[in-house]
């Protein structure tokens, strides 16, 4: 398992040097943040510990110029989330049987996240749903935002990680489908400039779905330019392009 | 004694004074932790008070800043428990002391509400009554957590401003941070808030201040106190702790924060004044 894990040790290299410079934001985001939408607008939160506050700016105007130029790379080489998933999704119980009109459907929700989580910060902007932990143990802290936070926080806080366990029965449940973050990627990675492609010598094998963690193929849909499937297929009918 | 004999003992004596002292050192370090939980807005004072504390006396303090009145709500119905607690609001102070969780509390600082402007104050806004001047743009905080939002209205109210400024509004939200950040970037011409807000390093050096009359402020919000708990594993370091607090080293990073401290000639006026006294 560990072998497989660091197939494309590049990649795991990476995930695992951006899970030490914004992994602990992470976890703040989901587990500490008051606010709606967590991970945006960090510079004026009252939570001190977090490393949001000078992270979030250059963070996002990072991630948005990554996908203008290699497409939903941020997924597949940097995310934290994208790594906890995809250790989740080892050996997932139900790999490639959501398929079809499922897939489809489920796959626009994140869009529907996306715009909700769009309304809630420029709407609404962006409410306060717990009592912020300005500063203590971690855990603790964790605790006492659970104690004191809104329902709406709760129901929140428990579906993100419902849905990010739910990758143990279906593979990367949360970002193929419901990650809002992934679905304003995918937007933006339609424009830009490099990415996995497919060539006329592809045969339609469906080798490379099978190899994909994302259960796609190369510049479909959850692509996250991760380059798994480029050495797995026997028709060489993966390149890298260059779009200009 | 002979060679061999020399080493047994010498061994022997070896191994029971690194045992013993590392027993005691360990012994020592756990006895020389300290849990103290306070209101939020004292974060940015306590945070550097603690290590100042840490340096002098080798205990290290587990810190927990938060709105007070979670944090009172989870010591005086939860099971949660803290070994020092410093709460904004007096009354809380003297439930948890009649309750028997605190054993005591003395005055710690007092907040001061302020006008908030944008550097160079360009609405010229000297008073509270501006607020209701016709084309200030007046940034309100209706919505934001206590104290924050419901004080800030009533110091309006009092001021017989409240109708004219909600006219004025160009902004009315529920973050305090997000209004100063609205009167920095000229969205808006005056806010009120806590002056501590105004120091908080995003903001500090990028707005003007101005005074509000105390007879304007609310009363409540305004004393924060410090108490030991009856939980103290180690009451002597956790007395040591609040007298550090109380310290002159201590009050000058409340000062710095934006508070008043209670151990100033101002203090002093402000505990007769609002009674903080631990009767």
């Amino acid at each position: 398992m560990l072998k497989a894990f660091f197939s494309n040790w590049k990649r795991r290299v990476a995930q695992l040097v951006s899970m030490g410079i914004i992994g602990e934001w992470t976890f703040y985001g989901i587990f500490r943040c008051p606010f709606a939408v967590p991970y945006i607008g960090c510079g004026n939160c009252p939570v001190i510990q977090c490393p949001g506050r000078g992270l979030w700016l250059w963070t996002w105007i990072l991630i948005g110029m990554s996908a203008l130029v290699f497409g939903r790379v941020f997924c597949g080489w940097v995310c934290p989330g994208g790594l906890v998933s995809e250790i989740l999704s080892m050996g997932p119980l139900l790999k490639f049987k959501i398929n079809g009109w499922i897939s489809r459907l489920l796959g626009f929700v994140k869009y529907v996240l996306l715009g909700l989580s769009l309304y809630f910060y420029f709407g609404l902007s962006n409410p306060r749903w717990a009592i912020p932990i300005r500063t203590g143990e971690f855990f603790k802290s964790v605790g006492l935002t659970f104690e004191h936070a809104d329902p709406i926080w709760i129901y929140k806080t428990v579906f993100v990680l419902w849905a990010l366990c739910l990758s143990v029965i279906i593979s990367m449940f949360w970002c193929r489908f419901l990650c809002p973050t992934g679905g304003a990627l995918e937007i933006l990675s339609r424009f830009s400039l490099f990415r996995f492609i497919m060539n006329d010598k592809c045969t339609d094998c469906g080798l490379c779905r099978k190899h994909c963690f994302m259960d796609t193929r190369p510049s479909r849909k959850n692509c996250a330019q991760c380059g798994e499937c480029k050495d797995v297929c026997e028709s060489e009918a993966i390149e890298w392009k260059r779009l200009l | 004694m002979n060679r061999r004999s020399f080493l047994k003992s010498g061994s022997l004596a070896l191994g029971i004074g690194l045992s013993s002292g590392n027993q005691a050192f360990a012994e020592d370090n756990k006895n020389k932790s300290l849990q103290v939980w306070s209101c939020g807005g004292l974060a940015e004072a306590f945070i550097p008070a603690n290590q100042v504390f840490e340096t002098k006396t080798g205990a290290s303090v587990s810190y927990t800043g938060a709105f007070a009145g979670a944090l009172g709500k989870s010591l005086l119905g939860g099971n949660a428990t803290t070994e020092v607690f410093a709460p904004r609001v007096l009354e809380l102070a003297k439930k948890l002391k009649a309750q028997g969780k605190m054993l005591s509390f003395e005055p710690l600082c007092f907040t001061r509400y302020v006008l908030a402007t944008p550097k160079g104050n360009p609405a010229h806004i000297e008073s509270i009554d501006d607020m209701g001047r016709e084309g200030v743009r007046t940034v309100l905080i209706p919505d934001a957590s206590p104290p924050g939002g419901q004080a800030s209205m009533i110091i309006l109210k009092k001021a017989g401003v409240e109708d004219l400024a909600l006219k004025n509004a160009v902004k009315k939200g529920d973050c305090v941070q997000t209004a100063l950040t609205d009167l920095i970037e000229g969205k808006g011409d005056v806010a009120v808030v806590e002056q501590r807000i105004t120091r908080l390093p995003q903001f500090a050096g990028k707005l003007d201040v101005r005074p509000i009359p105390e007879q304007f402020i609310p009363p409540v919000p305004v004393p924060f106190t410090i108490g030991v708990m009856t939980w103290a594993k180690n009451r002597d370091l956790a007395r040591e702790f609040v007298t550090f607090i109380l310290s002159d080293q201590g009050q000058a990073f409340f000062e710095r924060a934006g508070f008043i401290p209670a151990r100033s000639e101002e203090g002093e006026r402000l505990i007769q004044k609002y009674g903080v006294l631990d009767a």
